[in-house]
């Protein structure tokens, strides 16, 4: 791609405001395998919305080799926590995360990023992984950035919660001690 | 001015009618540093004072060492603050108290250096040490800041020390704003104990006791401005557990109008309102010190998440000549935060998660804005939201690539069995040899962990009226009676832990508002 080019669709991506690009895809959402109920009312994703984060939070969160004392995303709700933080933010960040999570659940893109041409909900775990990873390591500045915010919200979420903390050799917070005033 | 007014208080905005208003000499925006002390100035002064704080009011009771809690409820947009590329984190205190509440406690005087340039490059003539230094003295009585105390160095901070002590660079103790500290490890999650000295425990304090109000739960939207001078802040009145504005506040200013929201929020509130914006510089030069983590694992274990966050800094590459400088600390080690810094996910992410306690965490603060980098700039958009755009200058990679090698070093001296990057594809580091891989790894956005705990610029001060918003007191060039007294006035990066100096500018600007308005 001629540096040009690239730097147009950068500047078109990110100056049009993050991941605008998701308008153009309004029936991503339409094939989304729904997959378990939410475990919480839902306060700002569709529940379409929550099935493509909920499969991705499991792809982000130790998984297959971690053994089962390592909780999953689900067990911990993950993507009921997001949903809940998402709902207090700027309704313009809310409505972003809505945006990247309908192009990420996107066959078209999967086919373009990562030759997997399922919805993200429907795709293998070995798909999802690809797919992740294709926006990890992608060369536009917006596909990184819509990584990111998958991946911090969930990792904040999983990791921040005590089921966790004996996995990763935390003993959590001391008892405070008492001092005279 | 009567000296006997009655007490104030804390009023809770879910205490507040829908449609509020009131009346005060000084409006105040922001409980931090810069906005408790312009309260405790103005209020010994006999003004009377109201401060709007966006935040919620939390005390020790409430600050239970949870990240999953204190995140959300402590920081700027829940804790999700970024720049717009999500390239760095931004972690900024928002609750009563402001950045105090969360800070690590780490206290310097602004560094000669930096008020030299501002002096020789940025207009500022009339603000140097000697005139800076009561309020300094002043700052460090009212916070208890003692000179550094070797026995707050924990294992994190004790590698810093002793690896920079070997390679011979000058590792400092760092002072720190605590009385009865009994060195829990949580100062950015909220001090249960009340042994950090927090702006919500002293100088807020003595505001109160003066006479002043502080409105928490409410958000400056407008500033309302007529004939040139500010007129009054019109706040939304949030709902706690939405955050969605539920009414307003309006808070009528007599005499002035105070600005002390951060180096963010008050750019943007400027903006927002087309107050004083005529110059085109505000919201522009905002600066960040761009962090640069770096992990080491060691053997024994370092448990990074107990006892003082920072203790230990080393200045030796501040002043780089004409390359950007950098000083390193160290950072906590906890669950959460150690999560977001380290790239990858799934398995690959839990085999570096599972080795948490043997983890030590340097620092690289790039000191922006000293050299050929113009920083990052704020604005919003028609809805009100604020964006951060933070391009990362040629001068910073260098700067970036040139301190993880040197952290690195630190780390091996120090007695490390292996060093990690944080780019998303982590160079692993086991000697001098594998240091220079890393000038070939490419530093892009979202390529390397990156974070910010120090914003500042944005409305710089400055006797010049096309480059700076305020003068050298904090007094606006355009609106005579608007204040800011927070850190978004400084022309540069400090080269230091901004904390301090935003307390000490904000006590001299103080004293010049009241003398201004008497």
């Amino acid at each position: 791609m001629s540096t040009s080019r690239r730097k147009f669709i950068k500047r078109g991506l990110v100056g049009g405001g993050l991941l605008a690009l998701a308008g153009s895809l309004p029936f991503a959402l339409r094939t989304t395998l729904l997959g378990r109920a939410p475990r919480r009312p839902l306060r700002l994703l569709t529940l379409e919305e929550h099935a493509v984060l909920a499969a991705a939070a499991a792809r982000l969160v130790p998984g297959d080799g971690a053994g089962p004392s390592w909780p999953s995303a689900e067990a911990l709700d993950c993507a009921g926590k997001v949903d809940a933080l998402l709902a207090t933010v700027h309704p313009d960040a809310g409505r972003d995360f809505r945006r990247l999570l309908r192009l990420f659940e996107s066959g078209l893109l999967g086919t373009f990023m990562a030759a997997s041409p399922r919805p993200f909900t429907r795709a293998t775990p070995a798909e999802q992984d690809a797919r992740l990873e294709a926006w990890r390591r992608s060369r536009l500045t917006v596909m990184r950035s819509g990584y990111q915010a998958l991946k911090r919200l969930t990792h904040a979420a999983y990791y921040s919660s005590p089921e966790v903390y004996p996995r990763v050799g935390y003993p959590g917070p001391p008892v405070v001690p008492q001092v005279p005033a | 001015m009567s000296g006997a007014r009655s007490a104030g208080r804390i009023v809770p905005g879910a205490q507040l009618d829908n449609m509020s208003a009131t009346e005060v000499d000084f409006a105040i925006v922001g409980s931090g540093a810069g906005g408790s002390v312009a309260a405790a100035v103005l209020t010994a002064a006999g003004a009377q004072v109201a401060v709007i704080e966006e935040g919620g009011h939390y005390t020790k009771s409430d600050f239970n060492m949870q990240e999953a809690w204190a995140y959300p409820a402590l920081y700027q947009e829940h804790g999700n603050r970024t720049t717009d590329d999500l390239a760095i984190m931004i972690l900024q205190g928002r609750n009563v108290g402001g950045g105090t509440t969360v800070n690590w406690t780490s206290s310097f005087r602004t560094p000669a250096a930096t008020l030299r340039l501002w002096a020789e490059r940025h207009g500022v003539a009339d603000l140097d040490a000697a005139t800076l230094e009561p309020h300094f003295a002043a700052a460090e009585a009212r916070l208890d800041i003692g000179p550094g105390n070797p026995d707050d160095v924990n294992a994190n901070n004790r590698k810093l020390q002793d690896g920079a002590a070997k390679l011979g660079w000058r590792p400092e103790l760092i002072r720190r704003s605590v009385k009865g500290c009994a060195r829990l490890g949580y100062c950015g999650m909220g001090c249960p104990l009340d042994a950090k000295r927090t702006s919500r425990t002293t100088y807020l304090a003595d505001a109160i006791v003066g006479g002043a109000d502080v409105y928490t739960d409410c958000r400056a939207r407008l500033i309302e401005t007529d004939r040139g001078r500010a007129r009054a802040v019109v706040a939304d009145i949030l709902d706690r557990a939405s955050d969605r504005p539920r009414g307003r506040l309006v808070v009528h200013a007599r005499k002035g109008v105070v600005l002390a929201g951060g180096a963010i929020n008050t750019p943007a509130l400027l903006l927002r309102s087309h107050a004083g914006t005529d110059s085109g510089v505000v919201g522009k030069r905002t600066f960040l010190h761009p962090t640069v983590p770096l992990v080491a694992f060691y053997e024994q274990p370092i448990e990074g998440f107990y006892g003082p966050p920072q203790s230990v800094s080393v200045h030796h590459f501040a002043d780089r000549g004409a390359r950007v400088g950098y000083f390193l600390e160290t950072a906590p080690v906890h669950p959460m935060l150690g999560a977001l810094a380290v790239p990858g996910f799934g398995d690959a992410h839990r085999r570096l998660a599972e080795r948490l306690p043997f983890v030590q965490a340097t620092i690289a603060l790039l000191i922006d804005g000293h050299h050929d980098d113009d920083g990052g700039e704020v604005s919003v958009n028609a809805d009100g939201r604020i964006r951060l755009r933070y391009p990362l200058h040629a001068s910073l990679r260098e700067a970036a690539v040139d301190a993880i090698g040197n952290m690195a070093r630190l780390q091996l001296a120090a007695g490390a069995r292996e060093v990690m990057t944080l780019h998303e594809t982590p160079i692993v580091i086991r000697s001098e040899a594998d240091i220079a891989r890393v000038a070939d790894a490419p530093f892009v956005a979202n390529g390397h962990t990156l974070f910010s705990a120090h914003q500042m610029g944005g409305c710089p001060m400055g006797h010049d009226r096309r480059r700076s918003v305020v003068d050298t007191r904090g007094r606006h060039h355009h609106l005579e009676n608007l204040w800011i007294v927070d850190g978004s006035v400084f022309p540069t990066s400090l080269g230091a832990n901004p904390q301090l100096s935003i307390y000490a500018h904000a006590r001299l600007f103080a004293t010049a508002i009241a003398e201004a308005t008497k």
